[in-house]
């Protein structure tokens, strides 16, 4: 290139010194922003539908939108918690308990959403995957992987295959649900029966957590001297 | 780099690139916003990019094809290349319409070189790589170019000297 021909495009760069760009940043940023949380809920309007076979009102706690939204995502105006997503669905009640509804299966999909999204509706909760725990001086005694206390608290619907009624007034002072499902390898020594561990322990006070399933039936494996048992945080 | 400091930085200069590559005013800063936009949303992988502004331009010229067919009151011009048609006449938003026409009688691809060359101040080899061509083909559009404007902008700079 000569100077001839650097001239022609300096002249040419020259031209357009006076056009700026007039959109603020913010603007920029505004839109991206918008898209973004627009491209995330139908991200989750779209596993809803594929599975849950609903599409209305939906939001899910798990895929928070960016930016604070006038009410938590999956609660409604008149603070009715109402969660679809492909693991379970999570629906307030007038009467004020939760109505929920999961597969086993499907369980392993999102256990800390479904936690979130029980808590969001007023049911004090913890869930875990392949981990199994209590309070100090709780009852261990298990049937079919149920501890005392817990059928008054969770209740099948009548007529609803895997859907039941989470009710908070049923637990005792200082109580809540712990609910730990067993992974894919343990469900093989149990051969699905339990599928889980479901028990009332405090809420207040630490808990000691057991990676060893129940046997079949009864009396988890790792309430007794279970090496593995640890300690963990109060969950609250 | 923050993404609010690499658009400060760098808009005006996008601006001025995707201009010379679509030589409409409005349609251009439409783009360039689309880009940076589009950026803002990828900034993880937009700011590892080797030159990130030439993303943005390379981003907004592919958006040309899909901003024209939604806005069908516009004309074609028939080197696929449109202008508005609503009368008003100032497509360049005020820029000089002779220079707009010059931009416009070049071919795209040397448009495109241009842009990048030129507004964009990138070397031959990241021009090529930036528009997909060989570095020969970069040399031989910007040679080109550079014979078809030679004559129109020395005539225009002696007239404004006269």
């Amino acid at each position: 290139m000569n100077d001839h021909d650097t001239d022609v495009l300096d002249t040419l760069r020259g031209s357009l010194d006076a056009v700026t760009m007039g959109t603020p940043v913010e603007d920029i940023v505004s839109t991206g922003r918008a898209r973004r949380n627009r491209r995330r809920l139908a991200t989750v309007a779209a596993g809803t539908v594929a599975v849950a076979g609903v599409a209305l009102g939906v939001a899910s706690l798990a895929n928070p939108p960016a930016g604070p939204p006038a009410t938590a995502p999956g609660v409604n105006a008149a603070g009715e918690v109402h969660v679809r997503t492909v693991a379970y669905t999570v629906d307030s009640r007038a009467d004020g308990t939760v109505q929920v509804t999961w597969t086993k299966q499907q369980w392993f999909e999102d256990p800390a959403g479904l936690e979130a999204a029980l808590r969001q509706a007023g049911f004090p909760v913890v869930v875990k995957v392949g981990e199994f725990c209590a309070g100090p001086g709780d009852d261990l005694t298990l049937v079919h992987g149920t501890g005392p206390g817990v059928t008054g608290v969770v209740r099948p619907l009548a007529g609803a295959d895997a859907t039941f009624v989470f009710d908070a007034s049923a637990l005792p002072p200082g109580k809540q649900l712990f609910i730990g499902y067993l992974t894919p390898a343990q469900l093989e020594v149990t051969g699905g029966s339990p599928g889980s561990v479901e028990r009332l322990v405090p809420i207040d006070t630490p808990l000691t957590c057991t990676t060893v399933a129940p046997p079949r039936e009864g009396r988890p494996a790792g309430s007794e001297e279970d090496p593995s048992a640890k300690p963990v945080k109060p969950v609250k | 780099m923050e993404f609010t400091e690499f658009y400060r930085s760098e808009r005006d200069r996008c601006l001025r690139a995707v201009l010379a590559g679509v030589a409409d005013r409005q349609v251009a800063e439409d783009l360039v916003a689309e880009a940076f936009t589009r950026a803002w949303m990828s900034w993880h992988k937009v700011r590892r990019h080797p030159a990130p502004r030439a993303w943005v331009v390379r981003t907004a010229l592919n958006l040309r094809v899909s901003w024209w067919r939604r806005h069908r009151r516009e004309v074609d011009l028939g080197d696929g290349h449109v202008d508005t048609a609503d009368g008003t006449g100032e497509p360049g938003g005020g820029l000089d319409p002779a220079l707009l026409r010059l931009l416009r009688a070049l071919p795209p691809r040397q448009r495109e070189v241009i842009a990048f060359r030129v507004f964009l101040d990138l070397d031959t080899a990241a021009t090529a790589k930036a528009l997909g061509m060989a570095p020969g083909t970069v040399t031989a559009h910007l040679s080109r170019a550079i014979a078809t404007l030679r004559g129109h902008l020395v005539v225009n700079h002696s007239q404004e000297q006269s």
